[in-house]
């Protein structure tokens, strides 16, 4: 049994977690570093315990303060989130070991699917097709240049270099020509050490034009073990994506069935429990390989929950305290399509943006969900993740969720801080897009030299007018106040001081 | 009111006018609700408009986009747009490609650094020679430092 579950994590999906624990009646834990003492998580759970430290390794990354927290205030279950201490299998056993429930996979799942390359040989043994590539299994630089220079010569180009312990796009890189392989051996080596602290990198042929179909599964302690059809994440900028929907706009019930099927085996194949999903690039022409599996909730598993009605994160905790899970047969119904908002100039290469959450007014109306962990007011800094939001729609078709997608981005306003709202609302428009012949690579491809935005004349001229009458009239303003005293050289502090006319 | 701003890197002069309630601008005609949004008509549509100022900066959102429009004083017109190339986020710096007195073209890496976690390329932004570099390695910086300087 699980009476109080401990959140080992911040932000949008801390608060995704903490709501899930309340409505399933659960007592909850917060925990929380000093500079996200104002943040909304911390306000959502019935108690919130501040760590101590200033760096992320000193709070949301220290195991034992965080296991000592947890014995401190009687929680008996950990949810890591995603991010963080979600995939790793030394936290999984170290919270078993203190005799707290884990919700997620076992360690050794963890490590399996962890280490990319563990886990490319477990899929080539478990039968599950894998993207042509090598494993290199040196960890000296100057070694493992060499078996990747060779490696290079059978794989071809273009071609990917990855992180064994990689994500996220972190200690990965694409290598168009054999002049550029050992600078991006080297830089791909680098950040992956700085990232995870593990240098080992790995080769796969670059299978461009695919496109990215990811499978959720579930798996149970009763020996249920099922999957809850594809969600497509093709769309991504430097390899993070921005854009996915469920379903596929390609998928057949036979090609679900297959991919599912290999999902159901790959999580079979390593003992799988509570909520995971596949990932696969599918070609164009329809075959699909292996790329990885993510032992934990993902960003996006909003998209399945709008098309199958299930609340993946109760099914997690559902699963964590022995029960059997509580889906019946796999119903998908209408469409759903999640935009990740990201504080960032798209029109600067996607360099992530600080400043203040002057204004933040999302939208609303039916079929509209926005999953997020900020609120008017709050500041963006250069501490954490520059994701602010997810904003999921569902409608009947596809067309009609891109439709209400348009709305709803026209009607999100954020100022005060440069976010990727223009850049989402412009995706929604292109052909690609509308058609559903979106690939991995297709931001590149439709803006090779970056994007800029699209604005008539008519419209400059009255933002003018607005600033000039907003001037005149003395309308809202934040003060920025820069102090480095209150919060720390990387965090300016600011106060707000409104005045409506 | 006449006021200057700055937008995309050109200055722009705005008056607009006030007519009890109504505020001008050539033929666009501009009203403030009492939630402090702006009612106006574009091409024949009413939109309503949020703006906010940051520091100097009005922050105008309109039919779903954003513009970022900067208050400047009528004179002082500074030329910022100098050889100075800036931290775009606090950081710290990986790698220095070049060094004082080489010379470099537009598009030429710099310069590596790390912010949250990614590693962001500083390529020059003209052709020319590179000035003060202080710069190595291991070095934090901060947003809006001036990182490497090029003199034509």
């Amino acid at each position: 049994m699980v009476s109080t579950v401990l959140v080992a994590n911040r932000g949008e999906i801390a608060c995704r977690i903490l709501r899930a624990c309340s409505e399933a009646g659960l007592n909850s834990v917060a925990i929380y570093a000093n500079n996200d003492k104002d943040s909304m998580f911390v306000e959502l759970a019935t108690i919130s315990v501040e760590l101590a430290g200033e760096t992320i390794g000193e709070t949301y990354l220290d195991q034992q303060q965080i296991l000592d927290i947890a014995a401190e205030y009687g929680a008996d279950a950990i949810h890591p989130g995603f991010g963080f201490l979600s995939e790793r299998a030394d936290f999984a056993r170290a919270v078993l070991e203190a005799g707290i429930t884990w919700i997620g996979p076992s360690p050794l799942a963890i490590e399996m699917m962890g280490d990319k390359m563990t886990a490319r040989k477990t899929m080539k043994a478990a039968g599950v097709p894998v993207i042509p590539g090598e494993e290199i299994d040196f960890e000296d630089e100057t070694k493992m240049i060499e078996a990747i220079v060779q490696a290079s010569t059978r794989v071809g180009y273009p071609l990917l270099l990855k992180a064994s312990s990689g994500g996220g796009g972190k200690g990965m890189r694409k290598v168009e020509s054999p002049d550029d392989l050992v600078e991006s051996i080297k830089g791909a080596r680098r950040e992956a050490i700085a990232a995870f602290g593990d240098g080992r990198v790995y080769i796969e042929r670059m299978l461009t034009g695919s496109k990215h179909v990811e499978i959720q599964v579930l798996a149970d302690t009763h020996g249920r073990v099922i999957h809850l059809g594809e969600r497509e994440c093709s769309v991504q900028r430097r390899h993070q994506k921005v854009f996915e929907e469920s379903p596929c706009p390609v998928m057949t019930t036979d090609l679900r069935e297959k991919m599912g099927q290999a999902a159901v085996m790959a999580a079979k194949a390593v003992d799988y429990e509570g909520a995971g999903t596949v990932e696969f690039l599918l070609t164009s022409t329809g075959e699909f390989f292996f790329l990885e599996m993510n032992t934990r909730i993902q960003v996006e598993h909003p998209v399945t929950e709008m098309v199958t009605g299930i609340d993946l994160v109760r099914e997690q905790l559902r699963i964590a305290a022995g029960k059997p899970m509580s889906c019946g047969q796999l119903m998908m119904r209408g469409h759903a399509i999640e935009v990740r908002l990201y504080a960032e100039d798209a029109s600067n290469n996607f360099l992530p943006a600080i400043g203040p959450l002057a204004v933040f007014r999302p939208p609303t109306g039916p079929g509209i969900r926005l999953d997020t962990g900020v609120r008017e007011g709050d500041m963006v800094t250069p501490n954490y993740d520059p994701m602010l939001a997810k904003l999921i729609v569902w409608a009947p078709s596809r067309a009609e969720a891109l439709q209400r997608m348009r709305r709803a981005l026209d009607d999100f306003v954020v100022l005060g801080t440069t976010t990727n709202l223009r850049f989402l609302r412009e995706l929604c428009d292109h052909e690609d897009v509308v058609s559903g012949a979106t690939d991995t690579t297709m931001i590149e491809r439709i803006w090779p030299n970056g994007w800029s935005p699209q604005f008539s004349s008519e419209i400059l001229n009255a933002a003018l007018m607005v600033a000039g009458v907003s001037e005149s009239a003395g309308l809202h303003t934040v003060q920025a106040t820069m102090s480095s005293t209150d919060d720390g050289p990387l965090s300016p502090f600011q106060s707000l001081t409104r005045r409506y006319p | 009111m006449q006021h200057e701003f700055k937008f995309a890197g050109d200055t722009v002069e705005v008056t607009v006018a006030r007519d009890s309630q109504t505020w001008h601008l050539g033929d666009l005609e501009c009203q403030i609700m009492a939630d402090g949004r702006l009612k106006l008509t574009v091409n024949g549509v009413t939109k309503f408009a949020h703006s906010t100022k940051v520091g100097d900066v009005w922050w105008v959102h309109i039919d779903g986009h954003v513009f970022c429009i900067e208050k400047t004083e009528a004179g002082s017109n500074d030329d910022d747009s100098q050889g100075g190339m800036v931290a775009p986020m606090p950081g710290k710096i990986i790698d220095v490609l070049v060094e004082q007195g080489q010379s470099v073209t537009a598009g030429d890496l710099l310069l590596v650094m790390e912010a949250m976690k990614m590693e962001h390329r500083i390529v020059a932004n003209m052709d020319g020679v590179i000035g003060m570099l202080k710069l190595t390695p291991g070095d934090q910086v901060q947003q809006g430092d001036v990182l490497v300087e090029i003199s034509e």
